[in-house]
């Protein structure tokens, strides 16, 4: 303990020869040079702006917040309202013991696939994690064929290339959704650095809970030239 | 049927209140909500975070000013994320709209009204804004010469941003003090690609996640900071689980060794060595692997200078003048000066003693070092093969083993089997880099000693083989790269110091012959040195946080702040660079302008206007071209001396024989000229212009003063058309052709080459690349392959040391494998400074936290930077999870809280602190070294100290 106090105030003594010795801050060195008109300035950060506020970027002890996550048990939590229409959901209950995701075992799925979902009262993944929109890709001599038809460009056939495999049984995630804390995190209950003006609009009436993003919208308005 | 304003909020209203509290919806107000969406305007657009360069589908609704973005979906129709984006992605919704949105200019002020370095930020119009800028860059340009006005560019510029910067800084200012963010996280990889290929960006294309049977990745975490590529993997790989093998090599475990085989954890910078290892063990062990043929038609071998220091300030330098007897030196203390002192020579250490023994270095010797160089020369296979003969898997094992806890032995296994996979006939195999190999005291190195296996193999440019070095940023292919906002470099891979380029880019811009700056060497931390120095005078921040995201920043925060010079900051919040700022301008955020992007596969996307930016806020396209309106010819085109004494020649008869003026502005030679007018006039009628909001061209609903002080009303032609177009002229017919404007707001983007409308998957190799056929055929090889990137192509021959024959000998069409050693980087864990710092990113948040801190999910998320570290690390430490440390290191400190549970999870010596939090401001404790060839900056390894608090 003492060794520690001693190495602190050392290392106080330290850095306070350093703004000495290396900084512009003191009046005698400002008039050593020539044509700068230069005053002490004691914050960096003049104006109290962005989230740090009117903390003076040259000094170490900031304050930080302390920060708390949502602590209930998976089952117990009350859903978080989600962002807007459609926008994936967060995570409103602790994650300790659940993660990492990793390729022999992804906890998420124990509980949230649509046939266990209800039962366990979690929110059952949608239909678009069942299905997989890419293309089958391969090369055949010189030719790149998507789905078997050879392809000038990878974009601008974008209707005719868009391919949907659904798996209706809804038993096999595609895999590249596999990977939930992608889009799913869990919620510190922190103050806000800054509130946010963002105004959602929900269309579907259960669109704060439920997505609607399905089979009947994930062609529309995929064509982006038409005039309005 | 139409809904009013009044209603339409009403109903949708209620539908979510109604849904909160789980109540059924009343069928009429849920046909309402129906209508509301009826109303939304879905568009295309590119994600404005990553380097992956995801297409999203953006909404929004409302009239004028009003209209807002409602959503974000994945575009099933973008080839890249086909319906998939990462919690970054979907939440583009949000990032416009925090509420301290900067509105309109601030000045520091003092209480009369007049500009005061110490005073509070004021608002003010932008005419004022714009005699203060004016005025100090008059000033800088009278006291330093154009070295003296730089610009803080960005590898987040759309590529009209980008462009019309360079112009006016390069072609106005005469200024080559202008280099991007970019440099900070690609450098390295552009050195790779100039040095082996002869021309910039990858070979392959994403196709090769879906083509291949083995991902490695080097020095990357993929899992979160390219979560769609990631998705991409993980879908191969649980597709195909037997067959298809994942390797991750890192230096602590993380995200993306949770879907690895097996994960190789090695010490920070010994991947030079797992490299060499890696060739050795084909050259040496398996020389039946390596396709001779290939290897004759196409492959040279080069080796150059291995002392070339660490990208520090060299002795002499203002900052660090004089040396005083207590070791500290000008600005810089004694303990700073211990590793800076490493710049001019050192010691070869133990460790990297046998690597550099082919070089004529042996553990002991004192290292005499050059500044950092390009230079290289052509040698034997012979003396490649003697350069690899160190890397046996005794010493390689001994040297890279990154966990104290992993037995050797086991170690040891993991490289053979990687070398089984590399080796292994018919195996497909990507080797993905990102950070962990660009931002690397030996960074340009390492990128060439992946190729070097990978053509070793004949793994290369083929679908579903390839080296693949992974952007970091949204558009540091796009714009940094391909528009060259670098010190050195024109559009298109031309280069400042070649004439010939210079000429040719004067005569596009119609300015005079002889006004392009020769000299580019003010790199991105040597204008934050060259500011510490006193020789820029005038700085301005364009999309980027350049005093949160360089290295060793408290220097740079005190030279902003405590000098005489004038730094301006445009953006749109507030952050770090903002508050060190003399001059505030609040920049159009991405969605509030036209814009394009180009990913890491050279894929180029645009996007049209969807919204009016906030208050009084202006793209950085305006900004430049308002700010070219202030400055002639007479201005600018005068003589100068450079400081190396080179002059730049006074140009203005000959700008008067083009038919200028003397008061002729810049906005009417670089923007506003007749061929911009009449080739690009406005189609308010026609796709895609038509229904479409286009601030620059047309001025908006907002009525925003302009600069001279009257509501700016538009140019009055298509001004985000014109610098595309121009552009990309300089690419067309030299392997960067790009498409024209109107078709890229058709398409999810096209990779370049585009040639006869067609993109290109796969570039150097005949089956795929149209430029590679032509050169072959011309060349008449018969070669499947043709390198035929134009740089560095004639070199002089010698061994591992020396040149022994100068002659250039041309090696047109051939790529080159390098000879390059493992060494150490300069600060390395000591006694006092016990461990390794490693900084970075986390998946929730983009880079310094501007934006995705205002978004409530992301920042709830991850609310903080913890100080990721072992189990054992914080018990020896007397540390808790969740308590407060302090992380010191030769430059300063900062406090966090420890983590030993989390998503990364280093090995004992190391600990992890992402950069995105300014209240733990890890680059105040960061160091300044570079790779020397690149000048990218190494923030992936420095020493610290942790105690408790």
């Amino acid at each position: 303990m003492k060794i520690l106090t001693k190495i602190t105030i050392g290392l106080a003594t330290a850095s306070l020869l350093l703004v000495g010795c290396s900084s512009m801050n003191t009046q005698t060195q400002a008039k050593a040079k020539k044509s700068v008109v230069v005053k002490p300035t004691a914050k960096t950060n003049a104006m109290g702006m962005g989230y740090i506020k009117d903390v003076d970027l040259l000094n170490d002890d900031v304050s930080l917040p302390t920060v708390a996550y949502h602590a209930a048990p998976p089952g117990a939590a009350k859903k978080i309202k989600r962002a807007y229409q459609d926008a994936p959901p967060m995570i409103p209950h602790s994650v300790e013991g659940l993660v990492p995701i990793t390729k022999n075992n992804n906890a998420c799925l124990g509980c949230h696939m649509p046939d266990v979902a209800k039962a366990m009262g979690a929110t059952p993944i949608p239909i678009s994690h069942f299905t997989n929109f890419r293309p089958k890709t391969e090369v055949e001599g010189t030719e790149i064929l998507k789905n078997g038809h050879v392809i000038k460009n990878g974009s601008s056939e974008s209707q005719k290339n868009v391919s949907i495999k659904v798996n209706h049984k809804e038993n096999k995630l595609y895999p590249g959704r596999f990977n939930c804390t992608q889009c799913h995190a869990p919620q510190a209950t922190n103050k806000l650095v800054d509130q946010s003006t963002f105004k959602p609009v929900y269309t579907a009436p259960n669109g704060a809970s439920k997505s609607s993003w399905n089979q009947s919208k994930w062609m529309k308005d995929i064509n982006t030239q038409k005039s309005e | 049927m139409s809904l009013s304003r009044r209603e339409f909020l009403k109903s949708s209203a209620a539908a979510s209140a109604a849904a909160a509290i789980g109540m059924s919806v009343p069928a009429e107000l849920e046909a309402n909500a129906k209508v509301a969406e009826s109303k939304w305007r879905w568009d295309k657009a590119a994600c404005r975070f990553c380097g992956t360069g995801c297409g999203i589908m953006l909404a929004t609704t409302g009239d004028g000013k009003d209209r807002k973005i409602v959503a974000v979906k994945g575009d099933p129709a973008a080839p890249v994320n086909r319906g998939l984006n990462c919690i970054k992605g979907y939440f583009n919704a949000k990032i416009m709209y925090g509420a301290d949105r900067l509105t309109q200019p601030l000045l520091r002020m003092d209480e009369k009204g007049n500009f005061d370095k110490h005073g509070k930020f004021a608002p003010i119009s932008w005419e004022r804004a714009y005699d203060e800028m004016e005025k100090n860059i008059r000033k800088a340009l009278k006291e330093s010469g154009p070295e003296g006005v730089g610009v803080f560019a960005s590898g987040q510029y759309t590529i009209m941003e980008g462009y019309a910067a360079q112009k006016m800084m390069k072609g106005g200012f005469r200024s080559n003090a202008f280099d991007p963010n970019a440099r900070h996280c690609m450098a390295s990889a552009v050195v790779g690609f100039y040095q082996t290929f002869g021309i910039d960006e990858p070979s392959g294309c994403y196709d090769d996640i879906e083509l291949t049977d083995t991902i490695v990745t080097w020095g990357s975490n993929m899992a979160e900071m390219h979560p769609i590529l990631w998705s991409r993997v993980t879908d191969r790989k649980l597709s195909d689980p037997d067959n298809v093998k994942v390797v991750n090599i890192q230096t602590y475990t993380h995200r993306t060794c949770d879907l690895g085989d097996f994960n190789i954890i090695f010490r920070p910078n010994t991947d030079l060595a797992l490299w060499n290892y890696l060739a050795r063990e084909i050259v040496y062990n398996h020389p039946e692997a390596i396709d001779w043929d290939f290897i004759k038609k196409n492959i040279i071998f080069a080796v150059g200078p291995v002392n070339i220091g660490y990208g520090f300030r060299r002795a002499g330098e203002k900052s660090i003048t004089p040396v005083r007897p207590d070791g500290s030196a000008g600005k810089y203390d004694a303990k700073e000066m211990e590793i800076y002192n490493k710049e001019m020579s050192k010691v070869v250490s133990e460790l990297e003693g046998p690597a550099l023994e082919p070089y004529g270095y042996k553990a002991g010797d004192t290292m005499k070092n050059i500044p950092g160089t390009l230079k290289h020369h052509e040698i034997t296979f012979e003396d490649y093969k003697k350069s690899l003969a160190p890397y046996t898997l005794e010493y390689t094992a001994n040297l890279c083993k990154g966990d104290p806890e992993e037995s050797l032995d086991s170690f040891k296994k993991k490289l053979q089997d990687l070398a089984a996979l590399y080796v292994e006939d018919g195996r497909k195999i990507v080797s993905f880099w990102t950070m962990g190999m660009n931002q690397h005291t030996r960074g340009s190195w390492d990128n060439t000693l992946a190729y070097n296996v990978h053509f070793l193999v004949n793994k290369q440019s083929r679908p579903g083989a390839g080296a693949y070095s992974l952007t970091g940023q949204p558009s540091a292919c796009g714009t940094a790269r391909e528009v060259g906002t670098f010190a050195h470099r024109l559009p298109a891979d031309m280069m400042v110091k070649n004439p010939h380029h210079r000429a040719k880019v004067e005569k596009k811009w119609e300015i005079p012959a002889g006004t392009l700056n020769p000299v580019g060497n003010q790199h991105i931390m040597k204008i934050h040195r060259d500011i510490e120095d006193g020789l820029i005078k005038f700085a301005w921040v364009n999309v980027c946080n350049a005093y949160q995201d360089s290295a060793n920043a408290k220097h740079w925060i005190k030279a902003a702040r405590e000098m005489d010079n004038f730094i301006v900051t445009s953006d749109g919040y507030p952050g770090i660079s903002s508050m060190v700022s003399d001059l505030i301008l609040p920049s159009a955020m991405i969605y509030e302008k036209w814009g394009a992007y180009g990913n890491a596969e050279r894929r180029s996307q645009h996007w049209r206007q969807q919204v009016l930016p906030v208050g009084h806020a202006m793209s950085d396209t305006w900004q430049w071209v308002e700010l070219s309106k202030r400055f002639t010819v007479d201005d600018l085109w005068g003589p100068y001396t450079l400081r190396n004494g080179t002059k730049l020649a006074d140009v203005r008869q000959e700008a008067y024989k083009m038919g200028y003026k003397p008061d002729t502005t810049m906005y009417e030679i670089l923007y506003g000229n007749e061929r911009a007018k009449k080739q690009y006039p406005l189609a308010l009628d026609k796709f895609p212009q038509q229904g479409y909001d286009n601030s620059e061209c047309l001025g908006d609903a907002r009525n925003v003063v302009g600069t001279d002080g009257k509501v700016f009303k538009g140019y009055g032609f298509m001004i985000h058309q014109y610098l595309w177009e121009e552009y990309a002229f300089f690419g067309r017919g030299h392997g960067h052709d790009l498409a024209d404007f109107v078709t890229y707001q058709k398409v999810r983007g096209l990779k370049w080459p585009v040639v006869n409308g067609k993109e290109t998957s796969w570039r150097f190799n005949v089956d795929f690349d149209p430029y590679a056929m032509k050169h072959a055929k011309e060349a008449g090889t018969g070669s499947q392959y043709a390198f035929y990137g134009p740089l560095a192509k004639k070199l002089p021959f010698g061994d591992l040391t020396h040149v022994t024959d100068k002659t250039k000998k041309s090696l047109a069409n051939k790529a080159k494998i390098f000879a390059r050693p493992y060494m150490d980087p300069p600060e390395m864990p000591d006694e006092e400074y016990n461990l390794w710092l490693c900084t970075g990113r986390v998946l929730e948040h983009w880079h310094s936290g501007t934006m995705t801190m205002r978004v409530p999910e992301l920042y709830r998320a991850v609310p903080e930077a913890l100080v990721y570290m072992n189990p054992e690390t914080a018990k020896e430490r007397g540390l808790e999870d969740g308590k407060l440390c302090w992380v010191e290191s030769r430059r300063g400190k900062v406090k966090a809280r420890v983590e030993t549970r989390g998503r990364n999870r280093p090995p004992k010596p190391l600990v992890f602190v992402p950069w995105f939090d300014e209240r733990v401001f890890i680059n105040k404790v960061t160091l300044d070294q570079t790779c020397p060839m690149s000048k990218q900056t190494d923030y992936k390894k420095c020493a610290v100290k942790i105690y408790k608090v």
